[in-house]
């Protein structure tokens, strides 16, 4: 029975490593969540379980209830960070994401300490989540997130943070925010307070083009995005972009799904003209457009 | 870094694991209904025949299976609905009991097994881990399905540190084996165990 017990005692052993730098996070109503002591005097948690911006407060592993303030957030990414002066120094050992494969056996932990135990089932490349924040690998988990559970740590076995796990990015998967994406939306949160994120000013939905009108204007793809608001004054307002209109293609490259047009509004963008070819009443229209930077939302 | 998880030993782990289910399934009981259907699982708590599940279970004479499969009638010796157990006694000695470990000792984050039968499938394992720890009761990150209420749920070295008592919001809840041992201690002068 040796190596099973050798298991056990690795597992509660990550358990009591990490335990001291889990905090429990009020910031909404009834169900508190759970938050990840990453540097001295920072928390991080989910960003959709932060309703409240005052009077939140964090519980710290011996039981003190402490006042803290949001320092930032990005709903993209789902992150939100807290300030939190008097919260003693034990930041969590952080580990390395890079190393996670399909099939190692992972704990998400939640304040308490509460343990939930799986495996990793999916490994994937940099992705971008459906609010838009870009994420730099696809952790899926085969485990069970309890109710309180996002925000809290992805524990590997060694008792290391490789993650911070939250159900608020997509419905039906548990997910985690690797580490690495923690360590960077953290950085840019102290120093700014938000992720920049370039912007147009659209509300788009995908839509196919008639093969007729496609070949006829010798666009690039069937598909474009159809706009639905134009947000005035935007970027996209100022350069003459109307209700209505489809986009499909930006500085050449075709466009299908948001996705496509997310992709090419990175911070390195903003201030950046782009051409934005556009179907209108049958028509090809070209416009070029600044990319603005995305207004923050208040919560 | 442990080397059982960079380099996993998957037989030692196999071979752990089977030791401990084979060793639960002799102490494991089905408990069976007047009409002979099954109810639950209990734990042989010694070897003169006292078995301990829920009072949710035993709510009057039952009748149990062994691990020799033979159908056993059981007396209800004992019952507290407060604390969910149950003592019932067979006519036997010599039964292969129970390890019973120290649920005090137990710790977030290890691993246990739990065996019942759940949906009316005898002796099936099922493994999780603590997933928090109370005073009064042990929920546990693990599978259950009726059937798996009174039978042993067991830490890495396969001694009995709880009974499974139901499930709640997807975790196990156990009474831990210090309860168990209480209510023996209470109710039944005459089974305490040599030490205890």
């Amino acid at each position: 029975m040796e190596a099973l017990l050798s298991l056990s005692n690795d597992l509660a052993g990550a358990v009591e490593r990490v335990a001291p730098s889990i905090v429990e996070v009020h910031a909404r109503p009834r169900l508190p969540s759970t938050g990840i002591h990453w540097r001295a005097g920072l928390v991080v948690t989910a960003d959709h379980t932060v309703r409240a911006h005052d009077g939140i407060t964090v519980t710290t592993p011996d039981g003190r209830s402490l006042p803290a303030t949001l320092a930032g957030r990005d709903g993209g990414t789902d992150l939100a960070l807290l300030r939190v002066p008097d919260l003693g120094s034990s930041p969590a050992p952080v580990g390395d994401d890079t190393a996670l494969r399909v099939g190692h056996m992972v704990l998400a932990l939640g304040y308490g300490p509460r343990a939930s135990w799986g495996v990793v089932s999916v490994v994937g490349p940099r992705w971008r989540s459906w609010r838009g924040g870009e994420i730099d690998r696809l952790v899926r988990l085969d485990l069970v997130l309890y109710p309180g559970f996002s925000g809290g740590p992805l524990v590997d076995a060694s008792g290391r943070v490789v993650g911070l796990n939250t159900s608020g990015l997509a419905r039906e998967m548990r997910l985690a925010v690797p580490a690495t994406t923690v360590a960077r939306v953290v950085d840019e949160l102290s120093r700014k307070g938000h992720v920049s994120r370039g912007y147009l000013g659209l509300g788009m939905r995908a839509v196919q083009i008639p093969e007729p009108l496609r070949a006829q204007l010798g666009l690039p793809g069937n598909a474009g995005l159809i706009v639905v608001t134009v947000e005035p004054d935007g970027p996209a307002a100022r350069a003459g972009m109307l209700l209505g209109d489809v986009l499909v293609a930006l500085d050449g490259a075709p466009v299908a799904e948001l996705e496509d047009v997310q992709a090419r509004l990175g911070p390195d963008r903003i201030g950046a003209t782009t051409t934005a070819l556009v179907v209108r009443a049958g028509r090809r229209a070209e416009m070029l457009i600044q990319i603005g930077e995305q207004p923050r939302r208040r919560a | 870094m442990s080397p059982t998880l960079t380099e996993p030993d998957t037989a030692g782990l196999g071979a752990s694991a089977a030791a401990i289910a084979t060793a639960l399934g002799r102490v494991t009981v089905e408990i069976r209904g007047p009409n002979g259907a099954p109810i639950g699982a209990g734990v042989v708590w010694h070897s003169d025949g006292l078995i301990l599940t829920n009072a949710h279970v035993a709510r009057r004479d039952v009748s149990v299976v062994l691990s020799d499969r033979r159908p056993r009638a059981a007396r209800l010796v004992a019952r507290d609905p407060g604390r969910d157990l149950a003592a019932l006694v067979v006519d036997a000695t010599g039964l292969p009991d129970a390890a019973i470990g120290d649920s005090r000792a137990l710790r977030v984050g290890e691993l246990v097994l739990a065996m019942g039968n759940p949906f009316g499938l005898p002796r099936a394992l099922s493994a999780g881990l603590v997933h928090a720890v109370e005073r009064s009761i042990i929920q546990a990150d693990l599978r259950l399905a009726p059937g798996n209420s009174g039978g042993p749920l067991a830490d890495a070295q396969g001694r009995v540190v709880g009974l499974n008592a139901m499930v709640v919001g997807g975790l196990a809840i156990a009474v831990p084996s210090e309860t168990a041992w209480r209510f023996v201690r209470e109710q039944l002068h005459g089974h305490r165990r040599p030490g205890r």
